[in-house]
């Protein structure tokens, strides 16, 4: 069983997705614990991997032990590990907090919704643990297909939103494909450490730096790095809010990773970041995000979309970060990974929260809702700390080894933007948590009553998903120093200083 | 003699063909035909690639691009659909609301 593990995390819940849809047939009501009991074996499966990898080393499960060229080969190592936990954790308590949400919104559908819930986590899981580089496009697209599927389930624009996601995905998968395509011209494989064996004496080949620049792009395009990010803000905002608390958390994080894997293991460091010598412009890249992003969220009405956009800005401090090339700069890319999958949760689920009690997430529905959400408002409190980077919360730390790595490098550049994003990002929450808390409540507003209006909270499943969530901001803030230690710094190959 | 760059030549020019289609033609079903052809230039040279050297796998993945691509499509077409029932027409241009 417990050599296992690495498999039983794609396996149980892709499984699981045909018992849910058959449940749905049957009996709706066993849709969300058998998906529940699904993603937790998966948790503890992914929790007893990194307890592993931290004691033994890297974890290698060859499928149908099959070896490398021919079989695919599931690798868990110090950077996947964590990344694993993350996404398995978050989507398990994404679905125990939204359950009571998708029951209401989507009365007769739960089996669809649950089977595509557990199948985009599949992809996910799928992608993070593979140590194939064609696999990993099979469950990008697993991912992203029932990612489709899952925003178009949303209201209004949803459905428009979801084909511009559907032209742009299927664009950015198709480039990843061309580039392992190349890629297997030249090395005869497609296993990642095996490609990684045979490029380095190729690393001067016009194909292979062709592969690598086009592999990038469709993971940028993936990821929503600006200018590739037209898709994300409406994809994100239509989508119902169990829905973008799933996905706008995990999948944007997930591609960073995959591209911090492609320029760790299939390429080496000393391609990426001195051969190639794109590094300036990549970094640059990051920095347009992030002033973009920053911008673009001032001029937002509605708290989701301001939170799509930040969450594009984040995108540009974790690229930025992996390509400023030393340690510093990887390891706050690294933590930041799991720091904002956890931080923007925290936020998306607050606004779900919102949006269930008050039908609406513009600036003026939010009005007094410190008195009528008190605890939702307190989660979304620690969660706008956390992006803004106040310490103790997580997100200063990541942003701190940013900062650090972006000053070692010389690339000032890049300091001022995050400086300039964490201003944007005080403006912003600030601007939010004085509606919320000085301003009367909307109903009250008109009848020049001035009371208290009663409270009104989410229930308590949600509200209390959102509190441990908040809770984890400040725990993961206060254990950031042995998450960097123990893991993080290990994930990070030793050539680079 | 056609050899393995008359096919990846071939291919390349089928890629450029769709990214072209995916910002010049205007009707949904035209641009998804497009990001198909996309993907099947890649397939093109996946096949090519495999015989030249020798080796099955090559095949073997494109059945997998095929499958993924046929649930894609799937996918793609149900939303296409639903946006038609919707706004009575599949014009990305006359959809003003795909960007606001």
């Amino acid at each position: 069983m417990n050599a296992q593990m690495p498999v039983l995390i794609v396996v149980v819940p892709l499984l699981s997705a045909f018992a849910i849809a058959a449940a749905g047939w049957f009996n709706r009501r066993l849709c969300m614990p058998t998906a529940a009991a699904a993603l937790g074996v998966a948790t503890l499966c992914t929790l007893g991997l990194l307890l592993r990898v931290i004691q033994d080393g890297e974890v290698v499960y060859r499928l149908g032990g099959w070896a490398a060229p021919w079989g695919i080969v599931y690798r868990v190592d110090f950077l996947n590990a964590p990344v694993l936990v993350l996404v398995a954790a978050i989507a398990l308590v994404n679905l125990v907090a939204t359950s009571r949400i998708v029951v209401e919104e989507f009365p007769g559908k739960e089996g669809a919704f649950y089977a595509l819930y557990v199948l985009f986590v599949t992809g996910l899981l799928g992608m993070v643990v593979t140590g194939d580089a064609f696999n990993l496009y099979v469950l990008l697209e697993i991912a992203s297909i029932t990612g489709y599927a899952l925003i178009a389930m949303g209201r209004g624009r949803a459905v428009l939103a979801s084909l511009n996601y559907v032209f742009m995905g299927t664009i950015g998968a198709c480039f990843y494909l061309l580039g392992i395509g190349y890629l297997y011209i030249m090395t005869g494989s497609l296993n990642m450490t095996d490609i990684a064996s045979f490029l380095p004496p190729l690393y001067s080949s016009k194909a292979v730096i062709t592969a690598f620049i086009i592999i990038m792009v469709g993971v940028w395009l993936k990821m929503a790095l600006f200018p590739l990010h037209g898709w994300l803000p409406n994809a994100y905002t239509y989508a119902p809010s169990s829905v973008s608390s799933l996905v706008a958390p995990l999948m944007t994080k997930v591609m960073v990773y995959v591209m911090i894997r492609i320029i760790l293991t299939v390429f080496t460091p000393a391609f990426t970041f001195r051969a190639l010598g794109l590094n300036q412009a990549v970094v640059w890249l990051a920095v347009a995000a992030i002033f973009m992003g920053s911008l673009m969220a001032l001029a937002q009405r509605n708290l989701k979309r301001m939170l799509t956009y930040i969450l594009i800005a984040e995108v540009g401090y974790m690229v930025g970060g992996a390509w400023l090339g030393n340690r510093a700069g990887l390891t706050g890319a690294v933590l930041h990974i799991l720091n904002d999958g956890l931080m923007t949760f925290c936020l998306f689920l607050a606004a779900g929260n919102i949006l269930y009690r008050v039908r609406g997430l513009n600036m003026e529905d939010l009005r007094g809702l410190f008195r009528k959400m008190p605890f939702t408002m307190g989660g979304f409190v620690i969660g706008a700390l956390s992006i803004i980077g106040v310490p103790p919360t997580c997100g200063f730390f990541s942003k701190w080894y940013l900062i650090l790595g972006g000053i070692q490098a010389g690339h000032y550049g890049f300091v001022v933007a995050l400086l300039f994003s964490s201003l944007v990002n005080l403006i912003l929450f600030f601007r939010i948590i004085e509606v919320g808390y000085f301003e009367p409540h909307s109903e009250h507003r008109h009848e020049g009553q001035d009371h208290a209006p009663s409270m009104e909270e989410a229930p308590v499943g949600m509200v209390v998903s959102l509190l441990i969530v908040a809770s984890g901001l400040i725990l993961a803030g206060l254990y950031a120093g042995d998450i960097v230690q123990r893991v993080v710094n290990l994930a990070i190959p030793e050539s680079i200083v | 003699m056609i050899s393995l760059s008359h096919y990846l030549i071939l291919a390349a020019a089928l890629f450029a063909l769709g990214v072209l289609g995916v910002f010049l033609r205007r009707n949904a079903i035209v641009i998804f035909m497009c990001i198909e052809l996309m993907l099947n230039a890649v397939n093109l040279t996946f096949i090519a690639v495999s015989r030249y050297l020798q080796d099955l796998g090559g095949q073997v993945f494109v059945f997998f691009v095929m499958t993924v691509a046929a649930a894609e499509v799937a996918v793609g077409l149900a939303i296409i659909v639903v946006v038609f029932r919707s706004r009575g027409t599949i014009r990305v241009d006359e959809i003003h609301t795909m960007k606001g």
